[in-house]
C-alpha cells in the first residue's frame, strides 16, 4: 500500500472505531455543545486505552501509539468529526509529559497507568488569589517536616478540582531567593486531610472552577517532581505543553461547522439575508485563521516529536486560536440572538428554560471568554512574543 | 537578537531573487520621475528575462527550466521580501499556465520574445474580434501582447499598433489601460474556462507568497525602527502598547504563512482562496499597523517600510480580493 492509501485506511479505521466504540450518549453531549466532565471523559479514555490509543502524544515506551504527526492529526480530526470528546488534558497533556521528562521511575510507575486508563483524575493548582499572570508570586507555602512537606495556602480557579483525585501544584519552598528559584512542584491527593474545595460559579453559571484551601496538608516528599526549588522549570515546561493544546484545532473546526449549520438553520429566508451573509462571511474569516493555525500546529507537533526547541510556537498557537474560537462563539450568539439570550438557564439544565433549542450557544459564548484568560492570558502571550521579537 | 524572518523556501533561488530585489529597490528609491522609474524598471526587467525567470515553469523542450511550482515560489518569495516591482506572478506563473500546450508561444515566452500582459476581465469577443475596456492591467515595461480571457475563450492580442495608456500602481508597478473596438485577435482556446481559473489561482498563490515575504520584512523593519527611535527618554520598543501591536502583526503573519505553506503543498483552489482571503485581512492589518507605529515617518514615501506596506496593500487586489474569494467559497 502506498502512503496515501495507508493514511486513508487509517482514517477509516479511526472513524469506524469512534462510531462503534464511543458511547452515543457521550457523543450526543459533544454534538449539542454540552459541558463535559469526568463522567464523560473517563469512560472514553478507558475505551481508547483498551484499544492501545490512550496516549497518542506520548513516547511508545510509556504507552504511546508511535504515530507520526500526520496520523496524530488524522486521529484528532476524525474524533472531532465523530463528536467524540477531546481527551482530558490535565493528565495526558500536562502532568503526563512532566512525569515522563522529570519523574522518577517510581513516580512514572505509580502515576502514568492511572492517566492512561482514565482511572485517576488530575487538576492544576497553579493560580492563587494573588498570583495570576504573575504566577511566580505564588505564596502557598510548603515546609519540610521529616519525610513530608506541610502545605498551607490557597489555590484559585482550580478547574475540575471537585471531581479530581490529584492536584499537581506549585508551592513556595524558599522565600529567601529570587522568586522563581523558591518554587517546588508537588503532587497532592485531594483526599488528604486539610484540603477543602469550594465551588466558584463562572459567568456561564457552570461549576467548573474552584477555590482550594490547604491547611496543614501533609504531602510525602516522594510526591515531589524533580528537585526542590526547581519547580518553576517543570511548571513552565508544563505550561508550554498546555499552550500546545491549540495544536489540536480539530474540535475548533467541528465547532465552526456546528455554528455554520446553526446560521443556515436559524437565518434561512430573505428576511435574514443581510445578517446571514455577514455571519457566513465572518465564519469564512474564522475558518481561514483556523486553517493557518492548523499548519502552525502541525509544525509544533513535528518539533515536539523531533525534540526541537519550541521557541514561540506555543504562544503563536494560543494567539492564533483563542480569539478565533471566541469569534465563532460570538457569531453563534449573533445567530441565536434575542431568542435565546432571553432564556438563560444554569448549565446543569435545570429550571424552566431547559428545553429551549440552541440554548447552549449563549453559555458557550460566555465560557469562551476564558480562552484568552487562562493558560497565560493573551496579553501575557504578547509579552512573551514581543520579548523574543525585540530581543529585549 | 531582534527578529529575522525565516523563509518558507530557503536556498540559492531565494537568496538570488532576494539580492536582485534588494538592489532593485535601492535604485528605484532614488527615482521619483515616472519616466525615469519606468526606464529603470525596463532595465531590470531585461535582466530578469536574461536570468530566465520567465521560463521557470516552461518545459525544457521549449527552452524553459521545467521547474516546479516550488522553484517558482522560492523566486517569488525572495523577490517579494524586498517588494520587487515587476510582474513575476503574471509572467512566470499565469502566462505559462494559460499557454499550456502551445509550444511555440511557450518558447517565445521563455526567450523573452513574447512579453504579455494578462487581461482577465473587461474585454469580450465576437467573431474573433475583441472589444471593451480593461483598466489597471499589470504589465511588463514593454508589453508585446495581451493574453485575453474573453468569456470562456482565450485570445492572443498583438499590441503592435494598439494604443494604451500607462500608469503606476500604489506599489510602484507598471499598469496599462486598454480600450479596443472590434480588433482582430488570435483564438488560442475556445473552451479555456478551467485553464483561466487555474491560471488565476496560481497568480493568486504567487501573490500570496510575495506578500507574506514582504510582510516578514515589513515586521523586521518595524521592529528595527522601534528599537532605534527614542521618545520620552526611552526606545519606543519599550512601550507595551507598541510591543503588543507588533506581536499581533507577527501572529497574523505567521498564521498567513501557515495558509500559504498549505496552499503550496497542495495548491487546490480552496486552499488558495483561503490564503488569499486571509491575506486580505492579515496583510491589511500588518500594513496599517506598520504605518501607524512608524508615526509621521510611516507616512513618507522615502521609508522602505512604507513602500513595502503599499506592496502588501496592493497584493490583496490581485487575482481576486477577499470578497471575491469569499464569494467563491460561499458559492461552492
Ligand atoms: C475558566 C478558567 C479556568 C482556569 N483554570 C485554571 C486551572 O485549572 N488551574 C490554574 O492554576 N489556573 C486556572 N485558571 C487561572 C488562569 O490561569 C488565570 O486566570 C490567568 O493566569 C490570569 O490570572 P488572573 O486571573 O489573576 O488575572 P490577572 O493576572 O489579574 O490579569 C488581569 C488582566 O490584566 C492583564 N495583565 C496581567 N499582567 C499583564 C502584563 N504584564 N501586561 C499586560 N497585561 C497584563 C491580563 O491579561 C488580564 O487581562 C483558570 C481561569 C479561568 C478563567
Amino acid at each position: 500500500m502506498d502512503e496515501t492509501a495507508e493514511l486513508a485506511a487509517f482514517r477509516a479505521e479511526v472513524r469506524d472505531f469512534a462510531l462503534t466504540h464511543c458511547p452515543p450518549e457521550i457523543r450526543a453531549v459533544v454534538a449539542a455543545n454540552g459541558k463535559l466532565g469526568r463522567k464523560h471523559w473517563a469512560p472514553w479514555q478507558r475505551i481508547l486505552h483498551a484499544h492501545g490509543w490512550g496516549a497518542p502524544s506520548w513516547p511508545r515506551e510509556y504507552g504511546g501509539t508511535g504515530w507520526d504527526q500526520r496520523r496524530r492529526h488524522i486521529f484528532d480530526e476524525v474524533l472531532a468529526e465523530c463528536d467524540c470528546p477531546p481527551q482530558y488534558h490535565h493528565g495526558l497533556r500536562h502532568i503526563g509529559p512532566v512525569l515522563i521528562e522529570f519523574g522518577t521511575a517510581a513516580q512514572k510507575a505509580r502515576f502514568l497507568p492511572g492517566i492512561l486508563n482514565g482511572e485517576e483524575w488530575w487538576c492544576q493548582g497553579y493560580s492563587e488569589p494573588g498570583a495570576g499572570s504573575d504566577l511566580a508570586s505564588l505564596k502557598t507555602r510548603a515546609v519540610r517536616d521529616g519525610d513530608d512537606y506541610v502545605v498551607n495556602g490557597q489555590k484559585l480557579w482550580t478547574s475540575h478540582a471537585h471531581e479530581a483525585d490529584w492536584m499537581y501544584t506549585l508551592v513556595r519552598t524558599n522565600t529567601e531567593v529570587k522568586r522563581q528559584e523558591g518554587i517546588t512542584m508537588l503532587l497532592i491527593p485531594l483526599s488528604t486531610p486539610g484540603i477543602r474545595v469550594r465551588e466558584v460559579r463562572t459567568i456561564d453559571s457552570w461549576h467548573h472552577v474552584n477555590e482550594v484551601f490547604l491547611e496543614d496538608v501533609r504531602v510525602p516528599a516522594a510526591n515531589r517532581i524533580g528537585e526542590e526549588n526547581k519547580g518553576w522549570t517543570y511548571g513552565k515546561f508544563l505550561l508550554d505543553r498546555e499552550r500546545l493544546g491549540g495544536a489540536n484545532v480539530a474540535p475548533a473546526f467541528r465547532f465552526l461547522e456546528r455554528c455554520r449549520e446553526l446560521v443556515a438553520r436559524q437565518l434561512a429566508g430573505p428576511a435574514h439575508a443581510l445578517k446571514r451573509e455577514q455571519l457566513e462571511y465572518r465564519l469564512l474569516l474564522a475558518e481561514a485563521e483556523l486553517r493557518g493555525a492548523r499548519e502552525l500546529g502541525k509544525a509544533a507537533v513535528d518539533a515536539v516529536m523531533a525534540g526541537r526547541p519550541l521557541g514561540l510556537m506555543p504562544s503563536e498557537l494560543k494567539l492564533s486560536t483563542a480569539d478565533t474560537v471566541q469569534r465563532i462563539g460570538a457569531i453563534a450568539l449573533d445567530a441565536v440572538g434575542e431568542r435565546v439570550a432571553t432564556r438563560f438557564r444554569p448549565v446543569d439544565g435545570s429550571g424552566p428554560n431547559a428545553e429551549v433549542e440552541d440554548i447552549e450557544w449563549v453559555q458557550n459564548f460566555m465560557y469562551l471568554r476564558a480562552k484568552t484568560i487562562f493558560g497565560g492570558s493573551n496579553e501575557v502571550q504578547k509579552n512573551v512574543v514581543a520579548k523574543q521579537l525585540f530581543g529585549m | 537578537m531582534a527578529f529575522e524572518p525565516k523563509p518558507m523556501l530557503p536556498g540559492d533561488t531565494f537568496d538570488a531573487a532576494r539580492r536582485f530585489a534588494e538592489a532593485s529597490a535601492l535604485k528605484l528609491a532614488r527615482l521619483h520621475d515616472p519616466a525615469a522609474r519606468a526606464a529603470e524598471l525596463a532595465t531590470q526587467w531585461a535582466a530578469v528575462l536574461e536570468l530566465g525567470w520567465a521560463g521557470t515553469l516552461v518545459p525544457e523542450a521549449c527552452g524553459g527550466a521545467e521547474g516546479t511550482l516550488l522553484d517558482l515560489a522560492a523566486l517569488a518569495e525572495g523577490a517579494g521580501s524586498a517588494g520587487l516591482a515587476l510582474p513575476l506572478a503574471a509572467t512566470c506563473a499565469v502566462a505559462p499556465t494559460l499557454l499550456a500546450g502551445q509550444d511555440a508561444l511557450l518558447a517565445d515566452l521563455a526567450a523573452g520574445r513574447l512579453q504579455p500582459c494578462i487581461v482577465l476581465t473587461g474585454l469580450s469577443a465576437e467573431a474573433g474580434r475583441l472589444s471593451g475596456r480593461a483598466v489597471g492591467v499589470e504589465t511588463p515595461p514593454a508589453p508585446s501582447h495581451a493574453l485575453v480571457a474573453a468569456g470562456e475563450a482565450l485570445y492572443l492580442l498583438d499590441l503592435a499598433g494598439i494604443g494604451f495608456t500607462r500608469h503606476e500602481r500604489i506599489d510602484g508597478r507598471l499598469t496599462l489601460d486598454l480600450e479596443v473596438q472590434g480588433v482582430p485577435a488570435t483564438l488560442l482556446h475556445a473552451d479555456a474556462a478551467a485553464l483561466i481559473r487555474r491560471a488565476r489561482d496560481l497568480g493568486a498563490l504567487l501573490t500570496c507568497v510575495e506578500a507574506v515575504a514582504a510582510m516578514g520584512t515589513l515586521i523586521q523593519q518595524t521592529i528595527g525602527y522601534l528599537l532605534a527611535r527614542q521618545q520620552f527618554g526611552a526606545a519606543l520598543a519599550s512601550f507595551q502598547a507598541l510591543r503588543h501591536r507588533v506581536a499581533e502583526m507577527y501572529v497574523a503573519y505567521r498564521n498567513l504563512t501557515g495558509l500559504v505553506q498549505a496552499a503550496l503543498a497542495e495548491p487546490s483552489w480552496q486552499n488558495i482562496a483561503f490564503a488569499k482571503l486571509r491575506l486580505g485581512e492579515a496583510g491589511r492589518f500588518v500594513a496599517e499597523q506598520a504605518i501607524q507605529v512608524h508615526g509621521g515617518m510611516g507616512m513618507t514615501e522615502e521609508l522602505p517600510a512604507s513602500r513595502l506596506a503599499r506592496r502588501v496593500l496592493m497584493a490583496e487586489f490581485e487575482y481576486g480580493d477577499r470578497h471575491a474569494q469569499a464569494a467563491r467559497l460561499l458559492a461552492a
